[in-house]
Parts: structure tokens; sequence; C-alpha cells
């Protein structure tokens, strides 16, 4: 069943809500061992989702993926096999799945990046249809990605970079930009609630930078661009404690009710700093699940078998 | 063999990737093209998606040369100096032939005669002129045994100086006592700031002569105790290289006066001495035939033990001018001394350039170039250094910027003969016009007694117009067999991930590309150890850039 459909009204305004149900379903969980688990959970996202439409106020939809398919450009090799996903204002989403299934690709079809090519399906971000825009619109309109891999860019400061970056956007948004002293003042409380140095905006992009620093540098980016939508591609892997500890707070406190996070993960140590509100699972180019923080966790404990012996 | 297998495997791949048209033929060893992407990649047998790396141990009498001519064909899709394919490549023939000698060629003798005639300045002492008459009678003598070298000599393939040989070369004989530079416009300030100021090959200006023990000025200025002590023994003595070397030989010739510096025992300079020259006369239009007038100036650095110095070196030129500048510099390091040697090549655009670099590198020494070529029509920069002692260090960063009808040419020999060498050599090149050339031979020798050297080459070219073209030859012979030694060489375009991580921020493609672009040549021009040099080193190639259409005009400068 699309589960995605059922669920898509729960919302972190509505958190109190499934966190007075959560209590049953875990127990539920904890009761049976395996079965009718996320039936259970469907039963109650429907409740929620019905008594949050009839209260007409439930959050703007910000991103909404229908039949999504892709291939990798210029082959026929699809990547992508009909994604679904809705994600609304202040709701936090995590998509997990096996390596290779398709995460990083589907991240980056939505930010249009050239190595993919969309064959079928739609994505509205913002009201806007996103396959219209170039990779920089739709970054001008508030869609971000931090790359899982991100690339150096020898010869390019940090600090430069940042700028362009951050008056690019305002330019689109018709503000001024912003000189260099301006741009520092509004960088400095970014940079040291990530509990960066500032010498790191002197290096040049990424360039000898460990694993770890260029994750913080990538939240570092979303924290300047202000972004509506955080696609965060394994922002946890690679990152010792205290980095994750120092990442996840940055990207809570970015977190606005009316923006949203899609974070992908391989694990659950990240999603108990960043409380998911959904959790997906993807498999060879779909979500073929969708549930909440508990579907996370029983896929620590039982791995990708255990999940699908449930389903 | 695993390495072989290795290396040829990742020849293939690379070859795909990036030149997806050329050709590659190994002639002796193996033979590779690969993008490189960091010379500090480790250097064992790894492949990695950045880059290919081999790793070569207890191989011995390895060679790998490759020359990898590429020209851009076609033109590109929506901005036209980006994408472009690139063609065939050739494989030179890899011995280092010298051309037969068929007796004096009338045309160096003319020219060798000329240079003859001319007088050392005046102010210089008995011993003076001693010291630099055995100069200019052994390269008389060398220069009379050599060819005007022409595209037949392996060293000289892609470099066509017919032009030069259907000129006349006038030798400068009036120099002016007054450059009419401001010496401000170089970050000079005050007589407080070290500097040493060539005009069209002699000196006509310095800060004060002796500065805490160091010395900065004219053999005229140097007692002749001094002489006897530093330069008569040291002269022309750098490597037995520079005797065979048609330019440096004719430099020799022409030796009017010469620039030395000394760094005594002990002394770490630490603001930088800088040099500048200037070309100021040039030759006149006579009939059909162009006139160049040729200028040699000639500097002598001796860095005693521990003693350590950055020497800034800028060549510059009326513009407009016709003439050849041909300088030799020769380095001399001793145990545990250093160099930094900021190098600036911005001669007008008319105008020859062609330079010798030579540096002797005692036991733990180091020395490290940061060179940038940026004008004259013809450059060519021939560096020769040889670590004479172990652990010594060397480090080679150059960035050459070829735009319309300018070749520009980088041919080094780095020589380790002595245990756990280290060496570093990155030379970029951009070629933005289809008349423009980019040429790099670099030679690095692991000899039999460089045990534990590590040694790492890369070249990376961008090509930016169609039918632009580069020639290059990284090329890393190694005969000891335990070291560790990288090597790559990359013609691209830009790297797509980099444009698209721009444009996923939100900026343009065309901003991106640009900054791009320009970033490529600063990653070299970064290094330069004074920031006011780096700073005009990056507006004079922001300019050229914009000037040939290769950068958007509104790009903002770093
Ligand atoms: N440019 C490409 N060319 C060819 N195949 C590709 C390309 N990009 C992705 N693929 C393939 O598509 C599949 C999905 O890749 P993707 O990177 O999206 O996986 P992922 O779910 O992010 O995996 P991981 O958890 O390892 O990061 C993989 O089999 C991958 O090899
Ligand atoms: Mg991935």
């Amino acid at each position: 069943m699309d589960a995605m459909v059922c669920l898509r009204a729960a919302s972190a305004y509505s958190s109190p809500r499934l966190a007075l149900k959560s209590p049953t379903a875990t127990s539920i969980l904890h009761a049976s061992k395996r079965p009718a688990f996320l039936c259970i959970r469907n039963v109650a996202a429907i409740e929620i989702g019905q008594e949050m439409s009839s209260r007409n106020d439930s959050p703007k939809v910000l991103l909404k993926v229908e039949g999504l398919t892709a291939v990798v450009a210029g082959t026929d090799t699809e990547i992508l096999r009909g994604m679904n996903l809705t994600i609304r204002e202040g709701e936090v989403h995590a998509i997990m799945g096996k390596n290779g299934s398709g995460k990083s690709t589907f991240s980056k079809v939505l930010v249009g990046h050239p190595d993919y090519e969309v064959t079928g399906g739609t994505a509205v971000f913002k009201g806007e249809d996103l396959f219209e825009k170039e990779p920089e619109e739709r970054s001008h309109a508030g869609l971000f990605m931090s790359f899982q891999s991100p690339v150096e860019v020898p010869g390019v400061s940090n600090m430069d970079f940042l700028r362009m970056s951050c008056n690019a956007r305002r330019a689109a948004q018709g503000l001024p930009e912003l000189g260099p002293l301006e741009f520092y003042g509004f960088l400095s409380p970014k940079l040291s609630a990530l509990n960066m140095s500032p010498t790191f905006l002197d290096r040049n992009v990424n360039e000898g930078f460990s694993g770890g620093e260029k994750k913080r540098n990538e939240i570092l980016q979303l924290a300047v661009l202000e972004a509506d939508l955080a696609i965060l591609d394994e922002i946890d892997s690679g990152l010792d404690v205290d980095a994750l500890r120092d990442v996840a707070n940055a990207v809570n406190g970015l977190r606005k009710s009316t923006n949203a996070v899609l974070m992908i993960t391989h694990y659950q140590r990240l999603l108990d700093y960043i409380k998911p509100t959904f959790v997906h699972i993807m498999e060879k180019g779909q979500i073929v699940k969708t549930g909440d923080a508990l579907l996370a966790k029983q896929l620590e404990a039982g791995g990708y078998e255990a999940l699908s012996a449930g389903s | 063999m695993a390495a072989a297998s290795i290396a040829t495997s990742s020849l293939q791949v690379s070859c795909s990737t990036i030149a997806a048209e050329s050709k590659l033929l190994p002639r002796r060893g193996f033979c590779l093209f690969a993008p490189g992407k960091s010379i500090s990649l480790p250097p064992t047998l790894a492949t990695s998606s950045l880059g290919s790396i081999i790793g070569m141990q207890r191989h011995p009498n390895l060679q790998i040369s490759i020359y990898i001519d590429v020209k851009i064909h076609g033109s590109a899709r929506k901005n036209f100096w980006v994408k472009n394919s690139a063609t065939a490549a050739e494989i030179s023939s890899s011995k280092q032939q010298n051309v037969p000698s068929f007796g004096p060629d009338d045309f160096v003798f003319d020219l060798a005669e000329k240079l003859e005639e001319l007088d050392y300045v005046s102010a210089l002492s008995a011993t003076g002129k001693e010291a630099l008459s055995h100069l200019r009678e052994h390269s008389a003598e060398t220069t009379l045994s050599l060819q005007w070298p022409t595209n037949k000599v392996e060293a000289y393939r892609f470099t066509d100086l017919r032009f030069l040989r259907n000129s006349n070369v006038e030798p400068v004989r009036q120099c002016p006592q007054d450059t009419g530079i401001e010496l401000a416009d170089f970050g000079i300030r005050s007589n407080a700031d070290i500097h040493l100021v060539f005009a069209d090959g002699v000196i006509s200006s310095s800060s004060s002569n002796w500065k805490d023990g160091v010395f900065v000025g004219s053999i005229a200025a140097l007692s002749d105790d001094h002489i006897e002590e530093f330069v008569i023994k040291k002269l022309g003595k750098s490597a037995e290289w520079i005797n065979t070397d048609f330019f440096a030989s004719l430099n020799g010739i022409g030796v009017r006066e010469l620039g030395v510096v000394i760094v005594p025992e002990g002394v770490k300079m630490q603001s930088p001495l800088h040099i500048i020259y200037h070309s100021s006369e040039g030759g006149s239009k006579d009939g059909e035939k162009q006139s160049y007038a040729l200028s040699c100036p000639r500097l002598l650095v001796l860095v005693g033990k521990e003693a350590e110095v950055t020497i800034i070196e800028e060549f510059v030129g009326e513009k407009g001018e016709f003439y050849w500048s041909n300088a030799v510099g020769e380095f001399f390091i001793e145990e545990h001394g250093r160099i930094c040697h900021n190098y600036v090549q911005n001669q007008a655009r008319e105008a020859v350039h062609i330079k010798q670099t030579c540096v002797a590198q005692k036991q733990c020494s180091s020395y490290e170039l940061v060179e940038a070529a940026i004008g004259s029509k013809l450059n060519r920069h021939n560096i020769h250094i040889q670590q004479l002692g172990p652990d010594t260090s060397t480090k080679m960063s150059s960035f050459l910027l070829a735009g319309q009808r300018q070749l520009q040419d980088l041919h080094s020999r780095l020589i380790l003969s002595h245990p756990r060498g280290f060496a570093r050599q990155l030379h970029k090149c951009i070629v933005m016009h289809s008349s423009g050339h980019g040429v790099f031979d670099g030679n690095v020798k692991v000899n039999r007694y460089a045990q534990q050297t590590d040694a790492g080459q890369l070249s990376r070219s961008l090509l930016l117009a169609p039918r632009a073209t580069v020639s290059v030859k990284p090329n890393l012979q190694i005969i000891a067999d335990d070291v560790k030694c990288s090597h790559g060489a990359a013609i691209s375009d830009l790297e797509e991930e980099q444009i698209f991580y721009f444009q996923a921020r939100g900026i343009d493609p065309q901003t991106a590309r640009s900054t791009l672009v320009f970033s490529f040549g600063a990653e070299i021009l970064q290094q330069f150890k004074n920031k006011n040099l780096q700073q005009r080193a990056e507006k004079t190639v922001m300019e050229f850039l914009q000037s040939e259409g290769a950068i958007k005009t509104s790009i903002q400068e770093a």
C-alpha cells in the first residue's frame, strides 16, 4: 500500500499528537515482535490526516514528487523507477536504503545534476515545476542539497565562494549584494554555530578538508543560503561524535516552521539528533516503505532483511 | 607484474574520459596519460577517481616518457571556450640528440661578434673584468661550436625560433640610467625594501648594497676579495649544462655586468629581495626585416649554510617594443640553505623572452620556485636543478598563460643523485587562443643512488579555444629501485563536477566557468610569498583572460 499518501498530513505541527500515539505503536511492536506494526501506524496517521484536513490548517506542501523516473544521461540505465514523495513545511524526512538503491541519484535529480535525465513524472517545488528550472534557479528558489562527497575547488577561497553564492541568491531575490565586511558579519555567527575556525574561510573550497570538515562546510553553505528545503546526503558519514553533534545542532538551529529537511542516512545515530517525522525506505529506485522514526530503529536492529520480512 | 597492469589500465581509462580521441604510444617502459588532481596523492600503487598514480618500486631502469601534443579542433557548445575535443597525440623520439655541428653558423657568428664588442660597465674593477671575461671567453667558444636551435633538435621541437633568426638582432649598447618605472608599482616603497633593477641588461639602481651582512648589487660594488672569493669560483659553474646550452652561452658572451646576491651563513632574511629586469629599447623595422634589441642580464645568487632568502624576479618592458631579453640566473644553495624563488614574466607582447635558471643545491637545502609566465610573444624558460646531497628538497610550481600568437614554453630538468631527495612539480598551462601554444617538457631524473626519493610531477593544461595547442611531456626517469614517484598529465576542459557545484549553490554556469578558469591559475599564483606580487600577478592574469574573452568581464576579483 502507499503509506506515503496516508502519512503525508502528519507534520511537525502534529507531532505532539503523533507522540501520543507512539507508545501504543511501540507497545504493540514489542508485544508481537514482527507483525502489523506498519499497518497500525498508518491507521493512526490516517486519523491524524483526517483530523488535520478537517481543521484545514495543514502546513503548505513544499515539494511534491510524483512518479519520477530517471536514467543515467545518454543511456537507458534506469535508476529512479517511480519515486513518490511529498514534503510539507516543518517536516523532517529521512530516506534510508541499501547502497546503490538510488538515494543520491534522487537528490541529485532534484537539484538538476547533468549526469541524469528525467524520463517521467513530476516534481513541484513551492508550486513551481522544478524540472523547468536550471540548477542555479532551483538554488535561488530555496532548494539545497549537501553533496555526499563535495568536490574540491583549488584556487577559489571558501570565503569568495560563499559570498558569490550568497549574493547570487540575494540578486535573485532583488536584494542588494553584501560587501566583504557585511558578509563577514553575516557569516561569523553561522561559523561559530558550527564550531568552525575562521581559517576555513581563507582556504580553498574543500581543498585538503577532512571528510568531517567537508560536511561542516556543506552545512555552512546551507546556513548561508537559508534554504527552504535542505536535502542532506549522508551528512553523518565520516563524522566523529563531536562533529555529528555540531552538524546536527546546526541543522536543528536552522529549522523553522516554514522549512523542511530531507536526510539521507544509513544510521539511527543521526536520527537521534534530528528527529524525523517520516522515514522512507528506498529500494531499486522506489520508496517501498514509509513509517516514522520507529521504522529506522527497526532497521537498525534487524537490517533490511528484517524489514522485508515484516512487510 | 602488477605495476605494469595497473599503469596500463589507468592509461586506458583516463584516455577515454579526458581526451577521447587521443592516441598514446608508449616508447619505452610505461606510458601514462592520467588526469591528475593533486601531486600529494599517496604514491602507492593505486588508481583513484581523482587521478591515476603509478607507484614504481623495485623496477630498475624504468623510463616513463610521453609526449602529448594536443590540438583542439571544432567549435564548442554553448560557450565557445568550453568543451573541446582533444585529438591525436604524437610521441616524440625520446632521444635527446644534439644537432650535428657543421662548423659555425653565420648568423650565430655575427651575433657572437656583435656581443663580444660590447663594453663592460665602466665602474667595473680589473678583477671584476677578469671574472666576466672568463665567462665571455668560455661562452664564445661554446657558442661557436653550437648551432642556432631548430625544430630538429628535440629540445626545440615545438619552439619555432625561425622568426628570430630571420630578424636583425642588435645588442643594446646604450643602457638607460633611468628606467622610468615607478618602483612603488612593484611594491617597493623605499630603500628599506631590498631591490635591484636591471635596465636593458645592466644594473641601473639598487637599495644599499650591504645590509645585515647581505650583499645585493652589481659586481662593480664588490671588493676584489669578494669577487675572488665568491664570483670567480661560482660564475658559470652552477652546472656543466650551462656551458652547453646555446642561449646560456649567448648570454655569457653578451654579459656586461653581473647582479650578485650573497646571503652569508646563518642569515635568514625576513623580507623578500626584489629584482626587476626592465627592457626599454626595442628594435626598429628596417624594410622587411624586424629588428630585435638584445640584452643579456645575468644574476648570481649565493646562499650560505642555513641561510634563507625569498627572491622575486620580475621581467617587464616597454609596451610595443621589439626586444629580446636573454637572461641567466645561477643559484647556489649551501647545506641547509633555503631559497624561495618567485618569478613573474610579464614582458611586452612583442618581446622575446628566453631565460635559464640553474640551481645547485647542497645537502638538506631547499629550493622552491613559483613561476607565472604571462607576457611576451615567445617565452622559453629552461630550468636546470641538481640535488648535490641527500635530504634535499625541490619544488616547482609554474603557471603559463598563452593568448593570441603566444608561445609559452617551459623546459625543466631536475636531477636527483642522492638518497632521500624530495621533489614536487606542478605545471599548469592555459591556452586561450587558436594561435596560442603551450609547451612543457619536465624531466625528473632519479639516479641510481637516489634511493628513497619521493618525487611527484603533475601537468595540467586547459585549452579554451578551438585549435589551441599544448605539447606536454612530463617525464620521470628512474634508475634507483627504492623510490616513490607519481606522475601525471591531464589536458582537459573544466571539470563538470566543479561547475555543477557552483550551480547547485546558485551561481550561473558562466560565472562558474570564469571563476574556475581564473582559479586554475590562481592555484599557482597563491603560492607567491609576497602578497603584493600575488595581487599584481592576479590582476594581470585576470585582465589578460578578459581581454582574450576567456572569462567574462564582470567577474569579481578574488
Ligand atoms: N552517473 C552514473 N553512471 C552510471 N551509473 C550510475 C550513475 N550514478 C548512479 N549510478 C548507479 O545508480 C545506482 C544508484 O546510485 P546512488 O549513488 O544513487 O546510490 P545510493 O543509494 O546513494 O548509494 P549509497 O548508499 O552507496 O550512497 C548505483 O547502482 C550506481 O552505480
Ligand atoms: Mg549515496
